[in-house]
């Protein structure tokens, strides 16, 4: 991310302060701006949804869409909490209705609660919940359907075949690559993601942890 | 009819709500709250991928790389009009939906490069924006193989997007 940003960036003022050196500064304050109006209005649609979301814990109606989906969500995410399981179902429920403005922040939530204090690599879980968001199956494409309509064409919506048919084929392959690079992993990998991190250190602190527990039973009987 | 869904989908929510004697108003001001904070910590990740954005556009650079890249993209049968949407795709929602309008009033709504541009501003998400902001709330930084996979399989169902307008 930060070699792509800075890249992207430096290219891209040197190339418009040969063009143009004046706009070079307003283009930047023009990104922020879009930023600020962009945030507001996400502050606006998570204040809704956000508030939804908690309806749906306090009704524990969101324990029960989970157990809809769950053996296809427990197949795909291995060893998550029953909160995971939770934000997860929503998001991806969320992400095939097409309502955006829920399934981010059910996938944050899911995202903090599969990560642990200090971890800085991101697990397989946490690429996976990524990865199908953004290959994203998409059932109805409500916004070009209708900027087609705008424009005139003869049949808007005919589109909506080719998308569902190219998010699926974008999506299945996403699962797959991401399950094969998995596969990858070390067996230390594999601990540090299901063992919340534990450094070498906090390793040889368990076990010594581990071989004094037998002396205290002992000592308790 | 899909203009129901959602209220429909609140009032049978907050029914429910009545149901189980739950604290409806005490949910609203939670739910808010959480926004704030949630909006705090996506603000710098939006902003940097913002302002990027804003320049690559303005200094031409994207036209310039899509100029390079619709040769070796027109052999996989992605037509040379719809390079640059291609390339601002990943980036931004808003400009891609921008430049599908410009698309379409270039080519005309039906023609084959709008209809792609159509399909493929349907079909995909901005990437490395949902990177940025889902990995915003923890602290992790590494992403490993999550990008370029991601990357890949977009272009993969923008190959096969394109090869279903030929035919559909």
């Amino acid at each position: 991310m930060n070699i792509v940003f800075t890249a992207l960036t430096l290219i891209s003022i040197v190339m418009l302060t040969i063009a143009s050196p004046a706009t070079a500064f307003p283009t930047m304050l023009q990104g922020v701006m879009n930023a600020i109006t962009l945030i507001f209005k996400l502050a606006a649609i998570y204040a809704v949804w956000l508030s939804v979301l908690k309806m749906m814990q306090a009704t524990a109606l969101d324990k029960k869409l989970s157990k809809l989906l769950r053996p296809l969500i427990k197949r795909l995410f291995k060893k998550e909490s029953e909160e995971t399981y939770g934000w997860i179902s929503i998001n991806l429920a969320a992400n095939m209705l097409g309502m955006g403005g829920v399934a981010t922040p059910a996938g944050i939530k899911a995202m903090q609660s599969m990560s642990f204090e200090g971890q800085t690599v991101a697990s397989p879980n946490m690429i996976l919940l990524l990865i199908i968001n953004a290959t994203s199956i998409q059932l109805i494409p409500a916004t070009v359907i209708a900027i087609r309509a705008t424009a005139g064409s003869a049949d808007a919506s005919s589109i909506f075949l080719p998308t569902l048919i190219s998010t699926a084929i974008s999506t299945i392959s996403g699962v797959i690559l991401c399950k094969v690079f998995s596969l990858t992993d070390s067996k230390k990998d594999k601990d540090y993601y299901i063992n919340g991190g534990l450094s070498s250190k906090n390793n040889m602190l368990n076990r010594l942890s581990f071989k004094v527990r037998p002396s205290t039973h002992k000592g308790a009987k | 009819m899909s203009v129901y869904v959602l209220p429909a989908l609140v009032i049978i929510l907050l029914v429910v709500c009545i149901i189980k004697r739950v604290k409806v108003y005490d949910c609203f001001l939670e739910g808010t709250k959480d926004s704030l904070s949630l909006i705090k910590s996506i603000f710098p990740y939006i902003a940097s991928i913002f302002v990027c954005i804003e320049l690559f556009k303005a200094s031409g650079l994207s036209a310039t790389v899509s100029g390079w890249l619709s040769k070796p993209l027109s052999y996989i049968g992605i037509p040379s009009e719809i390079t640059e949407l291609i390339l601002l795709v990943p980036l931004s929602g808003n400009g891609t939906i921008a430049l599908l309008e410009s698309i379409i009033g270039e080519c005309g709504v039906d023609s084959y490069p709008a209809r792609c541009a159509a399909v493929i501003s349907g079909a995909t998400e901005t990437i490395f924006y949902i990177a940025a902001v889902y990995f915003s709330a923890c602290k992790v930084r590494k992403l490993r193989y999550a990008i370029p996979v991601a990357l890949f399989c977009t272009l993969l169902g923008t190959v096969v997007a394109c090869a279903l307008c030929r035919i559909m």
